[in-house]
């Protein structure tokens, strides 16, 4: 293959790549409002009809897919627990039940993708009632963390990806104008280098820094949501939860840190005490 | 067949071969064989975690006041002494040092509530007073690589009559000087830290107990993009059939891989206190409700730094010259990176002797107490 042929193919690869996972984001979007609400009808909902160039790809496309995937498999399944759950959290004074069933039904939260986001986020932070509902409001929660992250994370994709193409795109131009990177080493010297400029530059950036941030804050808030609702759930058999542990963890680096303390005072102590004693034998060898 | 076809016969048939020849000596390697910080040590004191070991001499003894090497809790501190022919340590022994290392352990999340507090003015505090008491003299030499020298600088300002001499390495001062220099692919972790908030800081410590070794990794990685990318393919290739270089390789890996977590407290304190809020340089910084006056530090300096350090650049080491109280500061430029500082070819020349003749120079006779 000649270089001008790679680059080519270079940049065909990336470009392919990119229309690939925004299509994929698309259809994932779409896929997750449309099986909402065959969940919420009732119907079995059908997996989303996946690109036909993403089984076949490169590494990045794979995970892509399998995100797509576990997405919808994940989005499904905690409406479906939601929706079965609705019967036994009811029950006894009318309104509180409606609103509840109203609260909880996914028809409310699928008018679009970015309403049921939203309702999630009504349901996760709304008022708080004493007993009732406690379960239910985490599993929003997690739901709700957890499609912030994805989002999040395609966000930064995106940024990522798009700094690849402006590589592909750059090393192009490069190898056109470099008669000596016509040997294969050499024009891969220059597309690590190239790539790597481009890369860094792109880290540096404040879109990248905020939407790494924003990743790193979603993916911490989808571990605090799991947690608190396996605490939950915990709790209510009897485990050692985490926060627990914390406190057992906490008083024991403290008691440690005041038995460090004494020891420290003791030592101290000790030290002292030679400095007085050669006085005293002193005092004795002359009396 | 076309010249260029038996070119490329030719080129496939080595690529083949180096694999060949790359895959049986993989295929014959254990983990054992690959062996890391294997100068003879011995455990002299230890409390929780903590351990400190005393190196035994290679030779003469021509130092009284031993020097403690304390490496960062980011890390570890077998990389001063990752091969026999790339060891700061056997240099420093070879050159009559008496030598110790403090290992933090493998802090776990029952740990997440240690502080640099607990470090500093505790466990390293406790290894000074085993070191002098060892060795019989009131103060010791003291040598911080990257955040153990921040360690030690703040336990020299808070504890200046028990140190004799301060060694840093690599170490950051004023966390924001990396934007004096502005290079490319430089002090990333400090614009990464920068560019969250106190909260998430706070946030991602809850979450996760501590600040887990596979993500700071993970940012490490970060910095050199295509060379990650290329680490495990083509860069293995081109020395896989090849022993040695394949061992030099594998003995990096076992160090890289060897990722303890950051207690969490800790790390809080790590990425607020000093990346976000640059305390240190501003001398604002407390441990135990006692301010780290960078003035207060009136021992012997001997500042190194890596030219091309990308992870701790240049400026925010250097920062601690104007800082310090004492009138005995020098500075040493090595060529190389944050790691080459200890297995460059041309650190292990430079390196050792310029540290043993700076504590050399200001060594004090051991005066062994009678009882």
């Amino acid at each position: 293959m000649n270089p001008f042929d790679y680059s080519k193919a270079v940049t065909d690869f990336w470009t392919a790549q990119g229309q690939a996972l925004m299509r994929a984001q698309e259809q994932a979007g779409k896929a997750l409002a449309e099986g909402m609400k065959a969940v919420a009808s009732g119907k079995i909902p059908m997996m989303p009809t996946m690109p036909a160039d993403l089984s076949a790809g490169a590494t990045e496309l794979a995970r892509a897919s399998k995100s797509v995937m576990d997405l919808w498999s994940a989005a499904t399944s905690v409406c479906a627990k939601l929706a079965t759950s609705l019967p036994a959290a009811s029950g006894g004074d009318g309104i509180v039940e409606a609103t509840f069933r109203k609260m909880a039904d996914p028809r409310t939260w699928i008018g679009a993708t970015g309403e049921m986001d939203e309702v999630l986020g009504r349901m996760a932070e709304g008022p708080r009632f004493a007993d009732l509902w406690e379960a239910e409001r985490r599993y929003a929660g997690v739901l709700q963390a957890w499609m912030n992250l994805r989002r999040r994370s395609l966000e930064h994709n995106a940024v990522t990806l798009e700094a690849w193409l402006r590589a592909g795109r750059r090393f192009t131009e490069q190898l056109a104008a470099d008669a000596n990177a016509a040997d294969a080493k050499a024009a891969l010297g220059l597309w690590v280098e190239t790539a790597n400029r481009e890369l860094l530059e792109t880290q540096r950036s404040e879109r990248y820094l905020q939407t790494q941030a924003a990743m790193i804050r979603a993916t911490t808030e989808l571990r605090l949501a799991q947690q608190d609702l396996v605490e939950h759930i915990g709790k209510q058999y009897g485990f050692p939860t985490r926060t627990e542990l914390d406190d057992v963890h906490r008083t024991v680096t403290e008691l440690r840190r005041e038995m460090r303390a004494m020891r420290r005072d003791q030592h101290n102590a000790i030290a002292q005490q030679p400095a007085r004693r050669p006085a005293a034998r002193q005092r004795g060898t002359h009396t | 067949m076309t010249q260029i076809g038996t070119n490329v016969l030719s080129d496939a048939a080595k690529i083949g071969a180096k694999m060949l020849t790359g895959g049986q000596l993989l295929h014959d390697l254990r983990d054992s064989d690959v062996q890391i910080a294997t100068t003879p040590k011995d455990l002299v004191w230890s409390q929780d975690k903590v351990s400190l070991f005393h190196y035994r001499p290679l030779t003469p003894q021509r130092v009284h006041v031993p020097l403690l090497i304390c490496y960062g809790l980011v890390g570890r501190w077998t990389m001063t002494d990752l091969q026999e022919d790339r060891s700061l340590v056997r240099n420093l022994l070879n050159l009559g040092l008496d030598l110790y290392v403090v290992d933090w352990g493998n802090p776990s999340r029952a740990d997440r509530y240690l502080t640099l507090d607990d470090y500093i003015l505790g466990y390293l505090s406790d290894c000074v007073t085993e070191i002098a008491n060892r060795a019989g003299v009131p103060k010791v030499n003291l040598m911080g690589v990257c955040e153990g020298g921040v360690f030690t600088t703040a336990f020299a300002a808070l504890e200046p009559d028990r140190v004799n001499t301060l060694c840093l390495t690599i170490t950051p001062i004023d966390f924001h000087a990396d934007t004096i220099e502005e290079r490319l692919g430089h002090g990333f972790i400090n614009i990464w830290t920068r560019s969250l908030t106190p909260e998430d800081v706070d946030r991602l410590i809850d979450a996760n107990g501590n600040l887990p070794g596979e993500f700071m990794a993970a940012i490490f990685n970060q910095m050199s993009p295509m060379r990650s990318l290329l680490k495990y393919n083509l860069d293995l290739l081109e020395f896989v059939d090849d022993e040695q270089r394949l061992m030099n390789w594998l003995r990096m890996e076992k160090w890289i891989a060897d990722r303890p977590d950051h207690p969490g407290e800790a790390a809080k304190q790590w990425m607020k206190d000093l990346y976000q809020q640059n305390k240190l340089v501003r001398n604002e910084w407390e441990l135990d409700g006692r301010r780290v006056d960078l003035g207060n530090i009136k021992m012997p300096v001997l500042n190194v730094y890596a030219k091309d350090d990308h992870i701790i650049p240049p400026a925010t080491s250097r920062a601690l010259g104007p800082k310090v109280g004492s009138s005995d500061y020098t500075e040493l430029a090595l060529a190389g990176g944050h790691i080459g500082v200890f297995v460059g070819n041309r650190s292990q020349t430079l390196f050792a002797p310029a540290v043993a003749s700076f504590v050399e120079k200001h060594d004090v006779p051991a005066a062994k107490s009678e009882s």
